[in-house]
């Protein structure tokens, strides 16, 4: 069972390393000959086969022919673009030390938030908790972060989260988190009101009016991983209920 | 012919899968196999820091620790470490992850015999909880060639151990499954990662072995595949439904 | 007037680049140190070296030298086996050998390849440890079997083996004291098989096999086949470790190989 057949794409198509893509589902866009954009959970092997590399769902987007693995994973790297929250762990003249949950620490320029010049720094201490954007990741180097928008130079709600509290969960449950859809954040929201910042790094900021609310979020959130829509719903209602 | 478990009823039956994935709260990925009564648990971290005194400019640095079911790690403990990380090296692609570790942690929990292939069937569900990019999958299995009866006993118990006239545990991944069905032949000539035998046999026994431990290597994928695709349709339940 | 293209000679460039320096000499069959593909380093094997022990032997292969030796003591056997001595082996890979090894607890690798050692001589059967019973119950010699390297230029299991089962083969247990009726009495170990082994490294981009891998070698190879035989032909043992292709085919061609090699390597070892 190594090569897949793209009869099965209604349902979920699950890949494992190893698993080729055939060669014709790849080029079915004629227009687009030879034109195949990669994206994460797949590589070119030394025999010219499409691997994938990791388990996950086979996704495809026909706009630019684009393939790629959805997969879940609770360690982050670091890629170029993404919205991710981090702790500051170090200060220096010129840099922030900034924990994001990859290898390494990354880096944030002190002159990359908005406004900031020589002169006028932000100044954020050890432990405060940042949002942030990855502006440049590379595998071999530390990834470099910035608190604005690079076209604009406004800070587009990055910055210092203050208050509430930070959450860990997977890749793939920080993913969901972002669609705007989101049944669990939706069905919390209609009991509790409260903000949030979801980072692609799998870190949560949830803030609400007191701090037994700001709880219930964070479990809320954290229980709905494996759920369905109707255990979600019971279990939204349970967690209202013994407040 | 009925084997001395009395669970089964063929001499190429293995014991009942199971597998749970994602048991670690602390961990990357972790994984637990069984084969019948024979359990081990696996836990990954990384891509994570690695010391500096074993980085690595071009690659991922793999460490394996091992653990037996009790009292310290052993030189047999440390020889199984080898295998296993030899036998993953060349299947992580760590290149994508330079200057960085990953720990693989490997605990014993119930031995039941066929502790170094659970290992590695563990240790591939880790992997994959973790996310860690691979070239393919593997699987193991055991067997030995039976004592009295001269026949080969696939995954056998401690007790089929004890009367084993050679052992031999046998590693192949998913990928050389392509060619064996092009070419539908009776023997497959099959790639294998790692194989490891002991006692006294001969040539035609040790490639015999290899052909039926292939055989069962297959079903092992097919758990594996199964066991990743509940928890995937688990994950994803709530978007598609 | 163009510009000189960017040289070096070649052992900058085996410096550089190892692997492709040596990739260069594997695909005309023929090695950095001159040897083909699948031949084997020049073998010598003497035995009793050290006249303290029981038994000894060394054994150099190319670079490699070993050297084992034999001491029996006296134990308390087992409680689960009171009729059975102890067989004990160890391989010893000290920072003399090579500076590849540091001075502290033994390496992964020196384990390793003891354990692989005790293996074999376990599960092939190669003693009955019945033979080193003194007294049921009471006491059992104990044979201690150290194999220590001297020098580390690749392929320590065939080396290490290959002593081990010289120095057994010539091992002698002196009994002195005992009974009136003999004041020394001796008996030589009865070895049930001798098992020998062939090494082979693999490389995964040239599906190169190289028979007797040295130190470079070991190093920028991908994996390992050993492949132990006894005089009869019949398998000791198969380890294939790393590398990632590696066909049924090659493992065959290999055991062949490796039928050649030990029976080369007991008439070196016959010879006195």
């Amino acid at each position: 069972m190594a090569s897949i057949t793209t009869e099965q794409e209604s349902e979920l198509l699950i890949v494992l390393p190893g698993d080729q893509l055939p060669e014709s589902g790849l080029m079915e866009d004629s227009s687009a000959a030879h034109r195949l954009t990669l994206g994460p959970g797949l590589a070119p092997m030394d025999d010219d086969s499409i691997t994938a590399v990791k388990a996950g769902i086979l996704k495809h987007n026909a706009v630019g022919n684009r393939w790629w693995v959805e997969s879940n994973q609770r360690r982050y790297v670091a890629a170029q673009g993404e919205s991710i929250i981090g702790v500051v762990t170090g200060k220096t003249a010129e840099h922030y030390k900034v924990d994001i949950g990859a290898s390494q620490p990354a880096l944030l320029g002190v002159l990359a938030f908005e406004g900031a010049t020589k002169r006028n720094k932000p100044n954020h201490n050890i432990g405060d908790s940042l949002y942030c954007r990855v502006s440049m990741a590379n595998k071999d180097m530390e990834a470099e972060l910035e608190c604005m928008n690079p076209t604009t130079g406004k800070a587009d709600g990055f910055g210092e989260l203050k208050g509430g509290f930070i959450i860990k969960v997977s890749l793939g449950l920080a993913r969901r988190l972002l669609d705007p859809k989101n049944l669990v954040l939706r069905l919390l929201g209609q009991h509790i009101p409260f903000e949030m910042a979801v980072g692609t790094n799998g870190k949560v900021w949830v803030n609400s009016a007191s701090a037994q609310h700001t709880i219930l979020l964070c479990n809320g959130i954290r229980n709905s991983e494996y759920l369905n829509a109707a255990e979600c719903v019971a279990m939204v209602k349970s967690l209202v209920e013994k407040m | 012919m009925s084997r001395l478990d009395r669970t089964r009823t063929s001499a190429h039956q293995l014991r009942p899968f199971f597998s749970s994935q994602n048991l670690l709260n602390r961990a990357d990925g972790s994984a637990q196999f069984d084969f019948g009564e024979s359990s081990v648990m696996c836990s990954v971290v990384g891509p994570s820091e690695v010391k500096l005194r074993d980085e690595k400019l071009d690659k991922a640095t793999i460490e394996v620790v091992v653990r037996p079911l009790v009292g310290l790690p052993g030189i047999k403990d440390k020889a199984r470490e080898q295998a296993i990380r030899e036998t993953l090296e060349p299947l992580v692609l760590s290149g994508l992850h330079p200057r960085t570790g990953i720990q693989i942690v490997v605990q014993t929990m119930k031995d039941d015999g066929c502790i170094l292939a659970t290992a590695f069937n563990a240790t591939i569900l880790a992997l994959l909880d973790a996310g860690i990019p691979l070239k393919s999958i593997l699987g193991a299995v055991t067997c030995i060639v039976d004592n009295n009866s001269n026949e080969i006993l696939l995954d056998p118990t401690t007790e089929e151990l004890a009367n084993a006239k050679s052992t031999h545990t046998f590693v192949f991944d998913n990928k050389s499954s392509i060619t064996s069905k092009e070419e539908q032949q009776e023997s497959v000539d099959v790639a294998t990662l790692y194989s490891d035998s002991t006692g006294l046999f001969s040539e035609e026994e040790y490639f015999e072995c290899a052909q039926i431990c292939y055989k069962a290597v297959q079903a092992v994928h097919g758990f594996i595949r199964t066991a990743v695709q509940k928890k995937l349709e688990k994950e994803y339940q709530q978007i598609h439904s | 007037m163009a510009t000189p293209a960017f040289t070096f000679t070649p052992s900058t460039f085996q410096k550089l680049h190892p692997a492709e320096f040596f990739r260069r000499f594997t695909t005309e069959g023929v090695r950095p140190d001159g040897r083909l593909l699948d031949s084997f380093r020049p073998t010598t094997v003497h035995h009793g070296v050290i006249s303290t022990a029981n038994g000894s032997a060394m054994v150099r292969i190319g670079g490699t030298t070993v050297v084992c030796g034999v001491k029996a003591e006296v134990a308390e056997p087992r409680l689960d086996a009171p009729d059975q001595g102890y067989l004990v082996p160890n391989v010893e890979l000290s920072p003399m050998c090579s500076s590849k090894f540091r001075p502290g607890p033994p390496s992964e690798q020196a384990q390793a390849v003891s354990e692989a050692i005790n293996r074999v001589l376990k599960e092939s059967k190669v003693l009955d440890l019945k033979d080193l019973c003194i007294e049921e119950g009471k006491a059992v010699w104990v044979l201690y079997v150290d194999a220590v390297c001297v020098a580390y230029d690749g392929n320590i299991y065939d080396a290490a083996l290959a002593a081990i089962m010289a120095a057994l083969n010539n091992g002698t247990i002196k009994v002195s004291g005992g009974t009136a009726a003999n004041d020394e009495n001796s008996f030589k170990l009865k070895l049930a098989r001798t098992p020998l082994s062939a090494t082979f490294a693999i490389f995964d981009t040239t599906l190169t096999i190289l028979a007797d891998p040295n130190v470079t070698e070991e190093t920028i190879s991908d994996g390992q086949i050993s492949i132990t035989l006894d005089e009869t032909g019949l398998l000791c043992g198969v380890t294939k470790i790393g590398a990632a292709s590696c066909s049924q085919r090659v493992l065959k061609d290999c055991v062949q190989s490796a039928k050649k090699r030990t029976l080369q390597l007991r008439g070196i070892m016959n010879q006195l």
